[in-house]
């Protein structure tokens, strides 16, 4: 499958998304740590270098008009180190050295401060040294007393390098371990979802599909949306399949009389006279009848519930429609002695959004009940009406009516009103019609009449 | 015998009365429950076909009320449904026994016959009385084995007094038993088929007596 390829695993998204960052914040890290180290090491030697500065400026004095100094071995001392550094000395009264390395480089005595250490780097034998160099002002001396101490480096060298081992071990062991714990984490961090996942397929394989709540536990906040997700789905599921049982349970309810009916004919043809056969076969003739009749209408109810979820609207004239559920009913109503009418201001607007055959089996069904639950002489009138709330094709009929205590409940499958003595139908015409009805956003109630029955369906919108 | 049939469905009702009229019995139908109460309490019936799915009282509460009253005539139910607390629930409220459409016109048959013999207070299918022996299965009749050719009539009035043989059954009783309501029934059917009947059985047979004003009695041994 592409999209599972092409989809990285949660295991490689979150090394991406934590080891990136947290690779460059140790870079980041280890260029300010490198920063700070040597600005720590060279501050704590040149503090060193200074103590020892001080020191010798502190022994050079006026002795009867000379510049004496007496150099203390503790000096040297604090400069000692386990590197062996060199450490150079120069004093010098003006131009003139009074004791250390000559060639020492010195600096220029106006820019220095009397009394304040200066430090500076140098080349100094092929080497850098860092310098320490001081000022005196000394009574009765008119040159300028400049005491200097120098250091090679080695020793700072040294402490960096260890500093900057430490920082980057630091650094290496931080991200490296957040390397290695990542698999451990993320799967003690979906062992939860796993959970989910055992809850989920300890639903198969059962003999009836069991559409509760999922048994999960205890879940993280992050996974609750997701159950409460599927725990609706399934509750949608179960009506579903709760409907659908139903529908097939009252389906195969309705088959039983007329298939009873069918199995007492057939033993009474068989051992009847010639007399009895012809009626029996007349019996059988109508069971058939009516349970053809029932198994159409059951495929149209399946149609009308199924239909409309994908098909685009179409745009449909209600009365061009009308017209031809009346050309096809048309022999009946003659047959049956009824009037069968069309009425309505023919240039009307009346193209509603929907599905024509939706549509034609609303109407073909609404004019089949209003023929069949009528009486001969009778009449049934479709009108079709344009108003600014919408169009309404009304179905109305001078039959015996249905009473407002039934009103509520025909439109249930298999209810049939009545007393059982009335005409045979299936109990499933205006379940079809309520049914497609909803389908298209269009409602169908009765009206209230004095005599017979009206039955209205309206769409609330109107397109040219 | 007598058989009220209570079904909604009028195609069914017209199948199952004929199919039954076929066995010898009288057989009135109403299709709903309210009339079905309103006319159990005036005939004899033998026996009540009842449908749970009924417009209006539906068929356990018929069936309620008829036990409440007292009415200790055979239910038989017929239901479309299946669940298994249906069935229970109709046996409970008093139904002698139950049968789901679609079913056997011959199971049917030989259900209401069993019904009707325990009606009798006697189950056994063969009923003797003296020399004469009725398969009230079969419907056949003999008297040491010769075999009585009798008509559909003759037979249920010939079987409704062999059940009582011995004790005088009173003429309304059976009329109301051989008869169903919508049947013409003359002011001498009984007594022709009652005198056509005693042709059949004699000589070997056992006799009726006529009891003036009251009834008729198969001499019981």
């Amino acid at each position: 499958m592409p999209a599972e390829s092409r989809t990285p695993a949660l295991r490689t998204r979150l090394l991406v998304a934590v080891l990136g960052p947290l690779l460059a914040a140790a870079i980041l890290i280890g260029v300010v740590g490198a920063t700070l180290i040597a600005d720590v090491v060279r501050r704590t030697n040149d503090r060193v270098l200074g103590g020892a500065l001080g020191a010798i400026a502190e022994t050079v004095q006026v002795e009867r008009g000379e510049v004496t100094l007496d150099l203390p071995a503790a000096a040297f001392g604090m400069l000692e180190n386990t590197e062996r550094d060199n450490v150079y000395y120069r004093v010098a009264v003006g131009a003139d050295l009074l004791t250390g390395y000559a060639d020492l480089p010195a600096p220029d005595p106006a820019t220095l401060d009397i009394d304040v250490p200066r430090y500076r780097f140098a080349r100094y034998r092929d080497q850098q040294i860092r310098i320490a160099e001081v000022r005196r002002a000394l009574p009765r001396i008119d040159q300028p007393v400049i005491v200097q101490i120098a250091e090679t480096l080695d020793n700072r060298g040294a402490l960096t390098r260890r500093l900057m081992v430490a920082l980057l071990i630091g650094e290496c062991v931080l991200v490296g371990a957040a390397a290695l714990l990542i698999r451990p984490a993320l799967g003690w961090s979906l062992r939860p979802l796993a959970r989910l996942r055992g809850a989920v397929e300890a639903r198969d394989g059962r003999a009836r599909p069991d559409f509760s709540p999922l048994d999960t536990g205890p879940l993280p906040s992050e996974l609750r949306p997701l159950a409460g997700a599927f725990d609706r789905l399934l509750a949608q599921l179960d009506t579903a399949t709760v409907g659908v049982r139903r529908f097939t349970a009252d389906a195969s309810h309705q088959m039983r009389t007329p298939l009873s009916v069918l199995k007492v004919q057939v033993a009474l043809a068989r051992r009847g006279s010639d007399t009895e056969r012809r009626e029996a076969l007349d019996e059988i003739a109508d069971a058939v009848v009516r349970l053809e009749r029932l198994v159409t209408q059951l495929l149209a109810l399946a149609r009308a519930e199924e239909a409309g979820v994908s098909a685009p609207l179409e745009a449909v004239d209600l009365r061009e429609v009308a017209a031809a559920v009346i050309t096809r009913q048309i022999n009946r109503a003659i047959e049956a002695g009824i009037d069968l009418t069309l009425e309505g201001d023919e240039r009307a607007v009346c193209v509603v959004a929907g599905h024509r055959t939706l549509i034609f089996e609303i109407i073909a069904n609404l004019i089949d009940n209003a023929i069949r639950y009528n009486r001969s002489g009778g009449s049934v009138m479709v009108t079709i009406e344009t108003a600014a709330s919408g169009v309404s094709v009304s179905v109305v009929d001078d039959g015996p009516g249905i009473a407002p205590t039934h009103r509520i409940t025909a439109f249930d499958r298999f209810v049939r009103l009545g007393d059982g003595n009335g005409p045979e139908g299936s109990g499933l015409g205006l379940a079809i019609v309520r049914s497609a009805a909803t389908r298209l956003g269009a409602t169908v109630a009765f009206g209230d009449p004095a005599v017979g029955t009206v039955v209205v369906l309206h769409f609330p919108q109107v397109t040219a | 015998m007598r058989i009220l049939l209570i079904e909604d469905d009028a195609a069914l009702a017209r199948s199952i009365a004929a199919l039954l009229r076929t066995g010898g019995n009288a057989v009135d139908h109403v299709a709903t429950g309210e009339d079905a109460l309103s006319v159990v309490a005036g005939e004899p019936y033998a026996l009540v076909i009842l449908d749970v799915g009924l417009p209006g009282i539906d068929g356990f509460t018929v069936l309620e009320m008829l036990r409440r009253r007292g009415e200790r005539v055979p239910v038989l139910m017929l239901t479309a449904r299946d669940a298994l607390d249906d069935r229970v629930r109709g046996l409970d409220l008093g139904a002698d026994d139950y049968l789901r459409k679609p079913f056997e016109p011959e199971e049917l048959e030989a259900r209401v016959r069993a019904l009707g013999r325990r009606r009798g207070g006697d189950p056994l299918p063969v009923l003797s009385v003296g020399t004469l022996t009725i398969n009230r299965s079969t419907g056949d009749a003999d008297i040491a084995g010769r075999i009585l050719d009798l008509r559909r009539r003759e037979r249920t009035v010939l079987e409704a007094l062999a059940t009582r043989a011995g004790r005088v059954v009173p003429r309304e009783l059976l009329i109301g038993e051989v008869f169903g309501f919508d049947e013409p029934v003359g002011g001498n059917a009984i007594e022709v088929h009652v005198t056509r009947l005693r042709g059949k059985l004699a000589p070997d047979g056992p006799g009726i007596r006529t009891v003036r004003g009251v009834g008729y009695m198969l001499d019981a041994g």
